[in-house]
């Protein structure tokens, strides 16, 4: 009794001091998961009838077939649904009139649509997809790995092209951490963390929001919100996309592939540390990974493994981090 | 007419035995001959198939001596039985094995005949004709992920030996 009265106490009083900085870990997400349900029913309770829609398919195979699909309901992978298993279980990404298009979006109007895999005869745009991707998941892995008292803020990463081996996610870990330096078996640690997402088989949900909810869902976060109205104001639309998966909801920079269960071969590779910015020390994670249709064999694995534990030059991004951190002191003295 | 080594070893039997006589089997490797010179794939028993697979390539060899050539017009004409094609021979396979001075034809295997015998049989076909193909085409895409990562590794280890050169 006395132990338990103890432990109790002893808890209450480390999440009071945790409190005092930001909520839990666990808070956070539940309230961003709230915020985007609300969002994605608001936007589905925008057909309360059901109209009709008629997307052309293209593809090899599938010329001149026509569906008669649900507007704002279904998405590209219902309409995938429709033919076979290989293409609900082998499209990576949709091109609805030329544009690229999540497989989880709902259809608005009459459309062509076709569907992209990795084997087609030019898959940059999945590849260039599929790194960004992976690049969500290690942020994801990374944000829940840690325990409750530290606190980790996932930056914003430049795109890296596939050729350069390896696809990064740059953290700020929380300052009490700037000593440490990853070992291999946490490094393995936080693979196994990706593979269980990955068996997990998660959509990547997309839901396309104006940027007041966007800052309610990051709204203890200060970085992300300064992300958000970047992104914003980039957009000629200006609306950002947010992605969720598992519950994990997260900013993109562009369109992300169907489902973890995609990805067949993950790893961790690397976790360097960067030069101190004005966030604290700025990490850059990096890794390695495969789809479930382009298997390595395991000589080649390790090869390009070892390659990817080399830090990745990203040239844009040490341009466009300084043009962003000039403007980001200012908010929070403002608040 | 093919040596191989289980007929060298098989003291003396160097050819394969086929028909009734000499004159019988040249026979029919004519019209088997025939008969893919117009289908340009023919179905046939593996032994026959394997034949005439170096008539056929002998034929093409003739026929790129061109048709005013008379030891090649000679050849067309004894074999091939049906007349016709003997245009075809000289004015449109001649033609297209030009860049290549052997290996016209390619034979695969099938599964044995259904009925009695259960015989080898083997498909034969000249290159280049306008079916499907025979084998799966191995598609070869430098721009898949895993060969866009390799070609990053390739690029980067050639950097390297660059360097240290």
């Amino acid at each position: 009794m006395a132990t338990r009265s103890a432990c109790q106490l002893l808890q209450r009083r480390y999440a009071s001091t945790a409190a005092a900085m930001r909520p839990p870990a666990a808070d956070i997400r539940r309230q961003r998961n709230a915020v985007f349900s609300r969002e994605q029913a608001r936007q589905r309770a925008l057909y309360p009838r059901i109209e009709k829609i008629e997307v052309s398919m293209q593809g090899p195979g599938l010329d001149g077939t026509l569906l008669i699909m649900n507007k704002g309901m279904s998405t590209p992978l219902s309409c995938a649904r429709h033919l076979t298993e290989y293409h609900v279980t082998n499209s990576a990404l949709a091109l609805v009139d030329g544009e690229v298009w999540p497989l989880h979006k709902p259809l608005t109007h009459s459309c062509s649509l076709s569907l992209l895999t990795f084997k087609d005869d030019d898959p940059t745009l999945v590849n260039q997809a599929y790194w960004r991707s992976c690049a969500a998941l290690l942020g994801q892995v990374i944000e829940t790995a840690f325990k409750d008292d530290y606190t980790v803020e996932l930056l914003s990463t430049a795109e890296v092209p596939v050729t350069s081996g390896a696809f990064c996610c740059d953290v700020v870990l929380d300052h009490q951490l700037d000593s440490w330096t990853p070992s291999e078996e946490s490094l393995r640690s936080l693979t196994r963390g990706a593979l269980q997402l990955i068996h997990q088989d998660l959509a990547w949900e997309p839901l396309e929001v104006a940027p007041p909810v966007a800052l309610e869902v990051f709204s203890h976060s200060s970085y992300k919100r300064e992300e958000v109205e970047r992104k914003a104001a980039q957009n000629p639309k200006g609306t950002v996309t947010l992605y969720r998966c598992g519950d994990h909801v997260l900013l993109s920079g562009g369109p992300l592939v169907a489902r973890t269960g995609l990805c067949s071969q993950y790893e961790v590779t690397a976790l360097h540390s960067l030069a101190q910015g004005d966030w604290g020390l700025h990490r850059r994670a990096q890794g390695l990974s495969l789809p479930l249709q382009l298997q390595a064999h395991h000589t080649v694995w390790r090869k390009l493994r070892r390659r990817a534990e080399k830090l990745v030059e990203v040239p844009q991004t040490e341009e466009k981090i300084p043009s962003s951190i000039p403007d980001s002191p200012p908010p929070p003295t403002s608040q | 007419m093919r040596l191989t080594l289980q007929m060298l070893i098989s003291h003396g039997r160097v050819a394969r035995r086929m028909g009734l006589n000499p004159r019988s089997r040249i026979d029919m490797l004519r019209n088997i001959l025939t008969g893919l010179v117009r289908h340009e794939r023919i179905e046939t028993t593996l032994a026959r198939a394997d034949e005439v697979r170096f008539y056929a390539e002998k034929l093409v060899d003739y026929a790129k001596k061109g048709d005013t050539d008379e030891k090649a017009m000679k050849m067309a004409s004894f074999w091939l039985t049906e007349k016709d094609l003997v245009p075809k021979l000289f004015k449109v396979l001649a033609p297209r094995f030009e860049t290549q001075s052997n290996g016209y034809t390619r034979m695969a295997r099938l599964p044995n005949r259904q009925n009695l015998d259960r015989a080898k049989m083997a498909v034969l076909e000249y290159k280049g004709n306008p079916y499907p193909a025979l084998y799966p085409v191995k598609k070869e895409n430098e721009l898949t992920l895993i060969n866009q990562l390799l070609k990053g590794y390739r690029e980067d280890r050639a950097q390297q030996l660059a360097a240290k050169s």
